[in-house]
């Protein structure tokens, strides 16, 4: 929808402008705090560690070890979409800040879209903390023959990822309470699927069932791609594939987001709950 | 204050915790809620293991059903330790800045003290439901539908032995929590990174997914001093897990005893500490959102 009075020129740098405006305030809020930055790199490795611990324990070789560290590492923005993205609203609404987002003369996906590029930007500076302090620490090998190729996957695998974390924004919008609990729910479960933690996800061992239900969370086309660029030493020829569904992946949350959003902003209207709080 | 005033504060304190916590959804689903997280949290670990035994990364067939069992119990028995750290991490935050009450509750005749204790025994029945329910579902996956023989009774569960160490053990938890909860109150930047920064370290020191003797010779004497470390050894005993478990029983009960003690004498002084201090600076109604 064109506001009156504004040409799409106007009305595209408008959009712009708020999504630069919520980018900035997530980084300048992320990153003023040290000892949060810290934590946020340093508190993944403890996890990281107990499988690299319990990989060693039961004999498996030191790849698998490099696998969980860049599963760790994305486990991280997957976090970030669940509570920085998915959960954004109802933290907006509580703090009164939703209500003038909806007066604003702008898209809310301008909103959503400065949420996920700050978002993005901050983790990608926290995973890669994560992946050098893991390399540091347990010393294991990575097979890295085309970086080039490495960050294309990685920055598919994040629209994708964020374009899912807009369309779960948009539908934990009237969340209460319930928007915590189902961000707290969707952590381990997710971990799970993605295989994030898994020396390989694609293997003739873990069910398809499970390899199917964890093909629909993009993390996990993109992890798979990532692990096989970085540690198996593959080269485009073994990732065409995953490229092929995360751009699929991000074709159909986008605009499924959109409509969501829009669904949901109408029916908060019409039930009086945009505003409610300490539900 | 006397007892009866204690006991009569933190019972209603744990009857709004419940509320709080419950009372979003409907019975189901919230039990439903409290198993997925420790279950697949289980099915991560339980993988990785079923993956290993796949390639024989190593040892026999015998070993793994063994390491599952082991793994099961650890697992399950961590969710205290989770819904504990975590759900305490967070309580003054969310009292004191989104509902915003903290302070009414200071001024009331019933102090923090019994409010802390009741919010901590609502982690408690949370952790109780997710351990039950991730046992079960434990049991019937990989027993039941996988057909694995895991040597995992759980009919055969020494109570005499269990009690003692559930009681201790969450003695030992709430004490730790009532340390974050101090922490909260004199600081607030911490409330997101505290719960997970003392799980993590947990799970990855306690003994949880591997035996502590995996970890390095300097590493193993933190451990040593973990209540964590003693309760999932005294849990897994009771179970009749005896393989990869260190010491016997009573000398676990008896390490928990005195890591309980020492976790309950430094939470309380510190929390006294805290909350001298709060009075002091006036944090108890500082409002901290950003």
């Amino acid at each position: 929808m064109m506001l009156r009075g504004f040409s799409i020129r106007e009305e595209l740098l408008n959009n712009l402008r708020a999504a630069y405006a919520r980018m900035w305030v997530r980084l300048r809020g992320a990153n003023r705090d040290p000892i949060s930055l810290v934590a946020e790199i340093g508190l993944p490795i403890l996890t990281i560690g107990a499988y690299v611990v319990l990989y060693r324990a039961i004999g498996f070789p030191s790849t698998a070890s490099s696998a969980v560290i860049v599963g760790g590492a994305m486990v991280a923005f997957w976090t970030n979409v669940l509570w920085n993205m998915s959960s954004q609203w109802f933290w907006e609404r509580e703090q009164g800040n939703l209500e003038m987002y909806l007066v604003a003369p702008v898209s809310r996906m301008s909103i959503l879209l400065g949420m996920a590029l700050g978002g993005g930007l901050n983790t990608a500076i926290r995973a890669l903390g994560i992946v050098l302090l893991g390399i540091f620490v347990f010393q294991v090998p990575f097979q890295l023959r085309d970086p080039l190729l490495v960050g294309v996957i990685f920055v598919l695998t994040l629209v994708a990822l964020y374009a899912l974390g807009m369309l779960f924004a948009s539908l934990f919008m009237l969340y209460g309470r319930e928007a915590w609990n189902t961000a707290n729910l969707l952590q381990e479960p997710v971990y799970f699927l993605s295989g994030a933690y898994f020396p390989g996800f694609y293997v003739p061992i873990v069910p398809g069932a499970i390899q199917v239900a964890g093909s629909l969370i993009p993390m996990t086309i993109g992890l798979d791609a990532i692990r096989r660029l970085a540690i198996g030493g593959g080269d485009i020829a073994s990732v065409w594939l995953h490229i092929v569904a995360l751009i699929a992946c991000t074709l159909i949350l986008f605009p499924i987001a959109r409509r969501a959003l829009n669904y949901m902003e109408s029916l908060g209207k019409k039930e009086g709950r945009l505003t409610l709080r300490w539900q | 204050m006397a007892v009866a005033d204690f006991v009569k504060s933190a019972g209603e304190s744990f009857r709004v915790g419940w509320k709080i916590e419950s009372n979003w959804t409907d019975p189901v689903l919230f039990a439903t809620y409290q198993v997925i997280r420790p279950l697949a949290s289980l099915l991560i670990v339980s993988f990785i293991v079923i993956i290993g035994a796949s390639v024989g990364a190593s040892a026999n067939s015998a070993f793994y059903t063994r390491y599952l069992a082991w793994l099961i119990v650890g697992n399950a028995f961590y969710a205290f330790v989770l819904q504990i750290m975590l759900g305490m991490a967070i309580l003054v935050h969310v009292d004191r800045t989104r509902y915003e009450v903290l302070k009414n509750i200071y001024i009331s005749p019933g102090t923090l003290h019994p409010y802390v204790i009741g919010r901590g025994l609502v982690s408690v029945v949370n952790g109780a439901v997710s351990v039950i329910l991730t046992l079960l579902f434990s049991v019937a996956i990989f027993n039941g539908l996988l057909h694995m023989n895991i040597p995992l009774n759980l009919l055969n569960v020494n109570l005499l032995m269990l009690i003692p160490a559930v009681i201790l053990g969450i003695i030992g938890l709430l004490a730790i929590g009532y340390m974050l909860c101090a922490v909260n109150i004199v600081s607030n930047r911490m409330e997101f990174i505290l719960g997970d920064s003392v799980s993590g370290t947990f799970f990855l020191l306690g003994g949880v997914i591997f035996p502590i003797t995996s970890l390095p010779s300097q590493i193993q004497l933190i451990s040593n001093v973990l209540p964590i470390t003693f309760f999932l050894n005294a849990i897994r005993e009771s179970f009749g897990i005896t393989s990869m478990v260190t010491g016997d029983y009573m000398s676990n009960l008896t390490f928990l005893a005195l890591t309980t003690l020492v976790a309950l004498a430094l939470g309380i002084g510190v929390f006294r500490l805290a909350e001298q201090r709060a009075k002091k600076l006036g944090l108890f109604d500082r409002k901290s959102e950003y």
